[in-house]
């Protein structure tokens, strides 16, 4: 039972800390290229295309985290012999 | 066209390039639920790109609007990034749950886009290096 207990606070954990870090730098990316645009607005086009590099790489990192987190509460390879040794105790 | 534009262009296409001849490969050589895994998961990703590209495009177009409203356009690409993200969560939630595809596979799928990048970057390279050397 605490295997499970463990499985579901590393997803939380797991999701949690990643959406707060790309939380963090998409905010911080975009709230530069806004600044920049505002200062400079002919440079409007190359700041769009490497901000949309930039939040799709840092996005694929959390959907990753989110998958990880899924696998560890639906799919863990391990849980069917944990619940296996969990019934024979 | 500068390197950027260039660098947008041969992602936006590589996307769908590298995603179809993977779920092909799948298809033929891998178990179904894997194979799944790799169109869902591409699907998911290159689909999220696409919106995402749409909407700094429509937001950045007018870029004088951006000096008048600067905090209210950080706000409304959060929100919609919140809205992909959401919707993706929940794509990923049910097919995971259910058992419907290979996590394996759905890890592999979702990194379509990672490696459309890596192949871009790594072409500029060449590119500036052979630039560079002749």
């Amino acid at each position: 039972m605490e295997f499970f207990t463990a499985c579901v606070w590393a997803a939380g954990l797991a999701i949690g800390i990643a959406a707060l870090g790309c939380g963090l730098g998409q905010g911080m990316g975009l709230s530069g290229a806004v600044q920049g645009i505002a200062r400079n607005p002919e440079s409007s086009g190359k700041v769009t295309v490497t901000l949309l590099i930039g939040l799709a790489m840092i996005e694929s990192l959390c959907i990753y985290a989110l998958v990880v987190a899924l696998i560890l509460i639906y799919a863990h390879p391990q849980a069917a012999e944990f619940a296996k040794m969990a019934i024979g105790h | 066209m500068n390197i950027q534009q260039r660098m947008i262009r041969f992602i936006t296409k590589s996307n769908w390039y590298i995603f179809c001849v993977i779920t092909l490969l799948a298809f033929i050589n891998t178990p179904k639920p894997f194979a799944l895994g790799i169109l869902c998961g591409g699907l998911i990703v290159t689909l999220n790109f696409h919106a995402l590209e749409h909407t700094l495009k429509r937001t950045f177009k007018n870029s004088s609007q951006i000096v008048a409203a600067g905090d209210s356009i950080l706000r409304s690409v959060i929100f919609k990034y919140y809205i992909r993200f959401i919707l993706s969560g929940v794509m990923l939630f049910l097919l995971i749950s259910r058992n419907i595809v290979d996590p394996l596979g759905l890890i592999a799928g979702l990194s379509v886009v990672v490696a459309s990048f890596f192949a871009a970057t790594t072409l500029e390279l060449t590119r500036l290096i052979i630039k560079e050397a002749v």
